[in-house]
């Protein structure tokens, strides 16, 4: 079986965004990137998949800007076997992501695409969707289980309110939540090893694919000030504030 | 050209980070609550134990060790970015083998040498210690007096050693001695003495800051066999030289280190704590703390990328080594005295890691000689280049 599992380069976790003085977005230079934290699940779990020997090949594949490349590497560093890298200098929203995605499977024939549920710089959990309606695969979205049995896979999905569990006829998608798994850190010999894995890197014209935007951002801005919080002396009073104040009860 | 560590050295750099994050971080309060009990700074044998296992599957161990003794053969370059990660705790701790002593022996041992101390240390399961100061010779080490004297096959020690870390535990030590009649650098040779060498005596435990403990040795009478001594007769000094300069180099990074868990902490308090209505964080004082540090931890590791880069290149970065090991020590020690003075009264406190950073940091201005015996000789270098 192989997995095609497709990572993102975002900014570290550990950094505190900062949006850019002219508003067009995050500032990113001289910042701290690494792979999206649900993508590190999903090679995690491909990995595990690969090591009970029910997967043979795992292809990372990363879309954007050229230390992308760097990205995919840590994922090959985790275990994966060979990389792809779209560059492209465009900023790529979840549909262009999609569609390219969409060109890789054409050319890979994956039986299963393990992916973040969402990429922690924008949070739009909608690239796992709209491949699986692109290829009218099945999807098992924010997964806290994976299991493939036969043909098939099944997930457990984390919903509001609780767990559901669905099952899959392969090829399908599944999309990584926080619980799925704890990812390794690459060891020293695999970080050394993943630099003979083999990285194809591709243009979105080479897939057919225009990846130019389809939403325009308008402005991004910093997330209006917290007001200085107040103590109250009693619950009466908390109650009485919370009622005629906030209007929440 | 950019000034900064490459892909895979970077992803060598991230996986120490998070080693130290999630194996030495979790050890910190346990390590400083011993130093505060006044006890030796260090990990239990459990502790250690664990992280050997945890250092082994991750392939974290011999990496500058040479690929055909089993290691990693990663260059020094990166080295110094896993060294500024350990730098980030006072958690003692390295990944064995500790370098200086494993280039001295590279450098020096024959091949029956290697055999039996090279091999075992470079595997990581023998421990070293170096014998160079004396009660009169220390930032001068080519005063030292002890004096090896040749026996039918052997050479017979006397002498007295100080401030020897690491001795008790040590399988063997390498003991620096006068064989010849030369003047200071001349007719000094190493040797190697195995641990319990009659003659070998560890006259007294001396604790001292930051809860580190070095000892003083008696060597009298100590008879090791020809075959012990270490490199050429009368030119134990060069390799001895090697060494420190790897350690030199090493300590820049671990300040480097140090100074970043420094600032991160003044950052975070600084952001928090206000004082007459205005946060920390607003106060040009403090801005011109955190603006300085900043400056002299980037200055700082562009120093020790740009020594180690030479090093590698197979230089002789004896000059720059010293001017790492003045700036990284003075640097690291100025931006932790103002995290503890931004801290108040809780940077005075045992909890936090500030004053156990300080004590040691402190030390370091002393050992692998002193400031200003490497002022001095950068100047002696740069006054000799001018004409
Ligand atoms: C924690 C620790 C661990 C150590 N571990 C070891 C070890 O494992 N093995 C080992 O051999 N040694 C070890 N040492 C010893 C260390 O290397 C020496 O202490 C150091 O070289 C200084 O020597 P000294 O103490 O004799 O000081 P001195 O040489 O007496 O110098 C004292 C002071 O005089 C001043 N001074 C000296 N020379 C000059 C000069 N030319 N110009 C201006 N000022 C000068 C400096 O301010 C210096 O600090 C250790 C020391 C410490 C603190």
């Amino acid at each position: 079986m192989k997995i095609l599992v497709p990572v993102k380069r975002v900014v570290d976790y550990n950094v505190k965004v900062r949006v850019k003085s002219d508003g067009t977005g995050v500032e990113t230079a001289g910042v701290k990137m690494s792979m999206n934290p649900f993508d590190e699940i999903a090679v995690e779990e491909a990995v595990r998949l690969k090591e009970k020997g029910v997967a043979t090949e795992i292809v990372a594949v990363s879309m954007g800007v050229a230390a992308s490349a760097e990205t995919i590497r840590t994922a090959l560093a985790m275990g994966a076997d060979r990389g792809i890298l779209v560059e492209t200098d465009v900023d790529l929203q979840p549909l262009a992501v999609a569609k390219l995605l969409k060109a890789i499977v054409a050319k890979e024939a994956p039986n299963l695409i393990i992916m973040g549920k969402q990429a922690i710089d924008d949070d739009m959990s909608a690239t796992g969707q709209m491949l699986a309606a692109l290829l009218g695969w099945p999807q098992g979205t924010f997964a806290s289980k994976v299991a493939i049995e036969g043909d098939g896979v099944t997930v457990v999905r984390e919903v509001d309110g609780g767990l559901e569990t669905v099952a899959l006829t392969l090829p399908a998608i599944v999309t990584t939540d926080l619980r799925l798994n704890e990812p390794r850190y690459a060891s020293l010999p695999n970080i050394m090893k993943a630099r003979k894995k083999p990285i194809e890197t591709l243009k979105p014209a080479d897939l057919g694919v225009d990846p130019a935007p389809r939403l325009t951002v308008l402005t991004v801005a910093e997330p209006p000030k917290r007001q200085a919080g107040v103590k109250v002396g009693s619950v009466a009073e908390l109650v009485a504030k919370l009622k005629t104040e906030a209007k929440v009860i | 050209m950019m000034f900064e560590l490459s892909e895979e050295h970077r992803m060598l750099k991230d996986l120490v980070a998070k080693f130290v994050d999630r194996e030495l971080m979790p050890l910190e309060p346990a390590v400083l609550a011993r130093e505060a009990q006044g006890q030796k700074v260090g990990l239990t044998d459990e502790e250690e134990a664990r992280l050997h296992a945890r250092c082994k599957e991750l392939g974290l161990w011999g990496l500058d060790v040479p690929a055909e003794l089993g290691g990693a053969n990663l260059p020094v370059v990166a080295l110094m970015g896993m060294n500024e990660e350990l730098g980030r705790t006072p958690v003692p701790f390295y990944f064995p083998p500790d370098s200086p002593n494993l280039h001295m022996l590279m450098a020096a041992a024959n091949p029956e040498q290697r055999r039996l101390y090279l091999d075992p240390y470079a595997r990581g399961e023998a421990k070293s210690a170096i014998a160079i100061s004396e009660p009169g010779a220390g930032g001068d080490p080519a005063a030292m007096i002890t004096r090896a004297v040749k026996d039918g096959g052997d050479w017979v020690i006397n002498g007295r050693k100080i401030w020897i870390s690491r001795v008790p535990y040590a399988d063997f030590t390498i003991v620096m001695a006068r064989t010849g009649e030369g003047k200071r650098h001349e007719g000094i040779t190493a040797f190697i003495v195995e641990k319990g060498t009659p003659g070998f005596h560890i006259e007294r435990e001396i604790p001292m800051l930051g809860g580190q403990r070095t000892y003083e040795v008696l060597l009298e009478d100590c008879r090791v066999p020809e075959a012990q001594m270490l490199g050429r007769l009368g030119q134990g000094f060069a390799p001895m030289q090697l060494r420190l300069t790897i350690r030199r180099l090493q300590m820049g990074a671990w300040c480097t280190g140090m100074a970043v868990r420094a600032l991160d902490m003044l950052c975070s308090h600084a952001r928090q704590r206000s004082t007459f209505g205005v946060r920390l964080a607003d106060r040009q004082a403090v801005q011109w703390w955190i603006a300085e540090a900043a400056t002299k931890i980037h200055a700082c590791r562009l120093m020790v990328l740009d020594a180690a880069a030479k090093q590698d290149a197979g230089q002789d970065v004896r000059t720059e080594a010293s001017m790492v090991k003045v700036f990284a020590t003075e640097m690291a020690q100025d931006v932790i005295d103002h995290a503890m003075q931004a801290y108040g009264a809780m940077g005075m406190t045992k909890e936090l890691p500030l004053q156990l950073m300080m004590q040691k940091v402190r030390t370091m201005r002393v050992y692998e000689g002193p400031s200003e015996v490497h002022r001095m000789v950068i100047a002696r270098r740069v006054l000799d280049s001018r004409r």
